[in-house]
C-alpha cells in the first residue's frame, strides 16, 4: 500500500502577503467599481517568465513599471497541492484549454507569476542547433550561443539553476534504467529551485517556495522598487495612434474570470507585451495593430508532446519526487531540419490529469487508474517548426474576441507521434515494465516489446485517437530582421509601432526544441537590459 | 438573476457539430432546433449552476457512473457523487473560453433531443432511463467513430468527468493514491489590504 512520504508542511512564509502587508501596490481590477486611469513608464502586459523578468530589470533601472496580469493572485498559503483547486485558480481555462479541432490539450498558466507558477521546473538553455536556425533563416541577431551565453549565465544564477543534485524519483529512473539498458544517452535535467523538499507538486504552485518561480523572485523584487501589480485584468487591446500606443484598454474581471463591466485605462510611455504565444497575439489582432505581411498569431509552435504508459511490479508512486529529473535528447537533432526530432522526459502522474491522459472511460479505465501507485509514464515532445511541412498554427479570433488556437496535427506530426511510442516501448521494457500501453484510445496494454512494436505500427494515427498534449506555448510574433516573415526586430521592438515591446515565448522563430522557460528568461534578461539602456539612456 | 447561456449563443453553429458530415450535420440542425424551439431548458432562477441547464445535468448524471465504473461514488454517496462532480464540470465548463464553450452547449443541446440521440448513435429513451449498457456502447461508438467530432466528443466528455472526478479527495480510495501532504498557512500578522489603493489613480 502506497504511503504519503510527507504527512504535513508548514511554517512556510508568504512571500506575497508579507510584501502586501509592507505596503506593495497590489490592485484587483474586479474591485474598481467605476472607470479608472493609471499611469507608469512601462506597462507590461502578463506576468510570466517573460513579463517577470522584464520587470526586475526595468524596474531596477529606476522606471515606473506597471504589471498587467489577466489571472488572480495566489501565493504560498494557497498552494495546498490540491489539482482540483490549483487547476481552477492557476491554469488557463481550468487546465481544459485545447486547439480548435480538439486533437491537442494545452495547459498553460493564468496567474500572477503565469506558467512559471505551475510549471515542473527543467530549464535548459537554448540548444545551439535552434539560436543557429533563427540567425540562418529568419536573419534573428544577437542569438549565437555565445552572444546568449551571458544572458543565460545570468538568469541561472538568479533563478539558482543546477542539475538536481538528488537521486530522480522512480517515474524518472525508468527513462534513465531503460535508456542505460539500450545504450542510449541521457543526463539530469537542471531546475531552478532553491532547498527542493522533493514533494512532487509542483504542477499545483510550489508549496514551500523552493521554486523560482516569477512569483517568489523577480515579482518582490520589482514590487519592493515600487512597481505596482493589476490583476485579474485583461489587456483588451491597444489604443493606437500614429505608429505609437497611447494607451491600455483593461477590462476588469470578477472571480469567476467574467468582466465585471468596468473598463480600466493605462497609459504609459513604453508597452511591453509579455502574454504569451495564445493571448498575445489575440490581443494584437483585437487592437488590429498595424500588420502589413498578416504575420500575427502564426507561426505558433507547441512542442507536441506524446505519452506512454507503463505498469510495473514494484511501485512508482509517480505523484511523488521532482516530477523530472532525467532527460534524452538522443533523438532530438538527427537532422535539424529533416522529420521531426524529440525530447525525452517524464511527466507526475496526479490522479485528476492522469485520468486525461489515460484517455478512457468504464472498467479498463478504473482498472488502470486503481493501479496508480505502480503506474509509470513517459513523454515525448516533439520540435515543431523546423521544416516546410512544420509552419506551426495560427491564433484567430472568436466572436467575443477571445482566442482560437488552429493547430493540425498532420502527417509531418502523426509520423514522429508513432515513432515516439514506438521508442517509449522499448525504453520502459528496457526498464523492467510487465506491460506498456501507448496512449492512444485503440492501443491496448502490451506484455512484450515484440506485442507493442506490432500493435503501434498497427494503430491509426489520427485527431482524437492518439493523446497529444502540450505545455509549452511558443511562437506567434516572430523575431528577425526578415520583414518577409517577422514582426519584432531582434531588439524586441515590433516592427511597425514605436514604442511596443514584445518580449515574452511569443517571439521564439520555432520551438525550442527543450522546455522554454530558461530560454524566456534569457531572452528576457537580454531584451529587457537593451530596452532598460534605450530608456533611461544609461548603460 | 443570470442570464441564460442560449441567449449569449448564435443560431449559425460551426465547428464540433457542423463539419459537413452526415451525422455531424443532423447534430448541427438538431442543436439549432433545440434552441429555437425552446426545448433546451435555460438556466432556473437563482440556480447553484452556472453553465450546466437541467437537461445537461441529466446527461452527465447518467455518464458519470458509467465512465467512472467502480472507482465512482468513492467515499462518498452515489448522490453526493453526482452532485459534487455536476457543480466541479459546471465549474470548469464556465471557465472555458468562448469557442469550446458553444461547442460543448451545442453537443448538450443535440444530445437531449430523441430524434438526434438515436441518429449520433444512442438510445431513444432519454438519459435517465438507458441502461448502462446503452450508454457505454454509446461511450464506445464515438470512440471509435470514424467521423473526428465524434472521437472529439468521446474524448471531451471522458476527460472532462475523468478529470473532475479524481481530482476529488473522495476519489482517491479508488486509485490508491496516498494523496498531498496537509498544508498549514502561515499567517501574515499585520493587517493585509488587498482592495484597490485608489490614491494612486486617477479616476476619470
Amino acid at each position: 500500500m502506497a504511503k504519503k512520504v510527507f504527512e504535513e508542511i508548514r511554517g512556510i512564509s508568504d512571500p506575497i502577503l508579507e510584501g502586501i502587508s509592507n505596503g506593495w501596490v497590489t490592485l484587483d481590477a474586479g474591485d474598481y467599481s467605476e472607470h479608472a486611469t493609471l499611469e507608469a513608464d512601462v506597462a507590461i502586459i502578463g506576468t510570466g517568465a517573460g513579463g517577470g523578468t522584464t520587470a526586475e530589470i526595468l524596474a531596477k533601472a529606476g522606471l515606473k513599471v506597471l504589471l498587467i496580469e489577466e489571472g488572480p493572485l495566489k501565493s504560498t498559503n494557497d498552494f495546498k497541492m490540491d489539482e482540483r483547486q490549483a487547476y481552477k485558480d492557476l491554469y488557463q481555462e481550468n487546465a481544459g484549454r485545447m486547439n480548435k479541432d480538439g486533437s491537442m490539450s494545452i495547459l498553460q498558466g493564468r496567474c500572477v507569476g503565469g506558467t512559471t507558477v505551475i510549471n515542473w521546473t527543467s530549464s535548459f538553455r537554448t540548444p545551439e542547433q535552434t539560436l543557429q536556425y533563427w540567425g540562418e533563416q529568419f536573419d534573428t541577431k544577437g542569438v549565437s550561443k555565445g552572444e546568449m551565453a551571458p544572458w543565460f549565465d545570468k538568469m541561472e544564477k538568479r533563478l539558482n539553476i543546477a542539475p538536481w543534485a538528488f537521486a530522480p524519483n522512480e517515474n524518472n529512473a525508468v527513462l534513465s534504467r531503460g535508456a542505460d539498458a539500450l545504450s542510449i544517452p541521457w543526463k539530469t535535467i537542471p531546475r531552478n529551485v532553491a532547498g527542493c523538499w522533493n514533494l512532487g507538486y509542483c504542477g499545483t504552485g510550489c508549496p514551500t517556495n523552493a521554486k523560482q518561480s516569477m512569483l517568489v523572485t523577480t515579482i518582490p523584487s520589482a514590487m519592493d522598487e515600487g512597481s505596482q501589480l493589476l490583476y485579474s485584468a485583461r489587456a483588451e487591446r491597444l489604443i493606437i495612434e500614429n505608429d505609437k500606443v497611447t494607451g491600455i484598454e483593461v477590462t476588469a474581471l470578477d472571480k469567476g474570470y467574467r468582466p465585471t463591466g468596468v473598463k480600466l485605462t493605462v497609459k504609459a510611455t513604453t508597452v511591453v507585451l509579455a502574454a504569451g504565444g495564445i493571448n498575445g497575439p489575440a490581443m494584437m489582432l483585437r487592437s488590429k495593430a498595424p500588420d502589413p505581411k498578416g504575420l500575427v498569431g502564426k507561426r505558433t509552435f507547441f512542442h507536441p508532446t506524446t505519452f506512454s504508459f507503463a505498469s510495473f511490479e514494484n511501485e512508482i508512486n509517480p505523484y511523488y519526487g521532482a516530477p523530472q529529473s532525467i532527460y534524452s535528447d538522443h533523438f532530438q537533432w538527427d537532422s535539424v531540419d529533416g522529420p521531426v526530432g524529440y525530447k525525452l522526459e517524464v511527466p507526475p502522474l496526479h490522479p485528476g490529469l492522469t485520468s486525461v491522459l489515460l484517455m478512457g472511460h468504464g472498467e479498463a479505465q478504473f482498472e488502470e487508474l486503481n493501479k496508480l501507485p505502480n503506474l509509470s509514464s513517459m513523454i515525448a515532445l516533439l520540435r515543431d517548426g523546423f521544416n516546410d511541412d512544420s509552419e506551426g498554427g495560427s491564433i484567430e479570433l472568436a466572436d467575443d474576441g477571445s482566442a482560437i488556437i488552429d493547430y493540425e496535427i498532420n502527417d509531418y506530426l502523426w509520423e514522429g507521434v508513432k515513432r515516439t511510442h514506438l521508442t517509449m516501448a522499448e525504453l520502459q521494457f528496457a526498464a523492467g515494465a510487465k506491460a506498456v500501453r501507448a496512449a492512444h484510445t485503440e492501443a491496448k496494454w502490451e506484455t512484450s516489446w515484440e506485442a507493442s512494436k506490432a500493435a503501434i505500427n498497427k494503430l491509426d494515427y489520427s485527431a482524437s485517437r492518439a493523446l497529444v498534449g502540450s505545455a509549452h506555448v511558443m511562437g506567434g510574433m516572430t523575431m528577425g530582421e526578415d520583414l518577409e516573415r517577422c514582426v519584432v526586430g531582434s531588439d524586441g521592438k515590433y516592427h511597425y509601432l514605436d514604442n511596443l515591446y514584445v518580449i515574452d515565448g511569443s517571439v521564439f522563430p520555432t520551438s525550442i526544441g527543450a522546455n522554454p522557460q530558461l530560454s524566456i528568461y534569457g531572452m528576457a534578461c537580454r531584451l529587457a537590459t537593451g530596452l532598460a539602456e534605450k530608456l533611461t539612456g544609461r548603460t | 438573476m443570470k442570464t441564460p447561456l442560449n441567449q449569449a449563443l448564435p443560431t449559425t453553429r460551426r465547428g464540433f457539430l457542423q463539419l459537413g458530415l452526415m451525422g455531424t450535420a443532423t447534430l448541427a440542425l438538431g442543436s439549432t432546433v433545440a434552441t429555437l424551439t425552446g426545448c433546451s431548458s435555460p438556466l432556473e432562477q437563482n440556480s447553484e449552476y452556472k453553465f450546466l441547464q437541467p437537461n445537461d445535468r441529466e446527461f452527465f448524471a447518467a455518464l458519470i457512473p458509467v465512465v467512472l465504473n467502480k472507482s465512482f461514488p468513492g467515499d462518498l454517496t452515489h448522490e453526493a457523487g453526482i452532485k459534487s462532480t455536476l457543480l466541479a464540470l459546471d465549474d470548469l465548463i464556465y471557465t472555458l473560453q468562448y469557442h469550446n464553450r458553444i461547442q460543448m452547449r451545442q453537443l448538450f443541446d443535440a444530445l437531449a433531443m430523441a430524434p438526434i440521440r438515436v441518429m449520433a448513435g444512442a438510445s431513444w429513451a432519454s438519459w435517465k432511463d438507458m441502461s448502462h449498457e446503452q450508454i457505454n456502447d454509446f461511450l464506445i461508438g464515438w470512440r471509435d467513430s470514424m467521423i473526428q467530432p465524434k472521437r472529439m466528443g468521446y474524448v471531451s466528455l471522458s476527460k472532462l468527468i475523468g478529470m473532475c472526478w479524481y481530482s476529488q479527495p473522495e476519489s482517491f480510495v479508488s486509485t490508491g493514491y496516498p494523496g498531498p501532504p496537509t498544508k498549514i498557512p502561515t499567517p501574515v500578522t499585520k493587517k493585509i489590504n488587498t482592495s484597490p489603493n485608489l490614491s494612486t489613480a486617477e479616476n476619470s
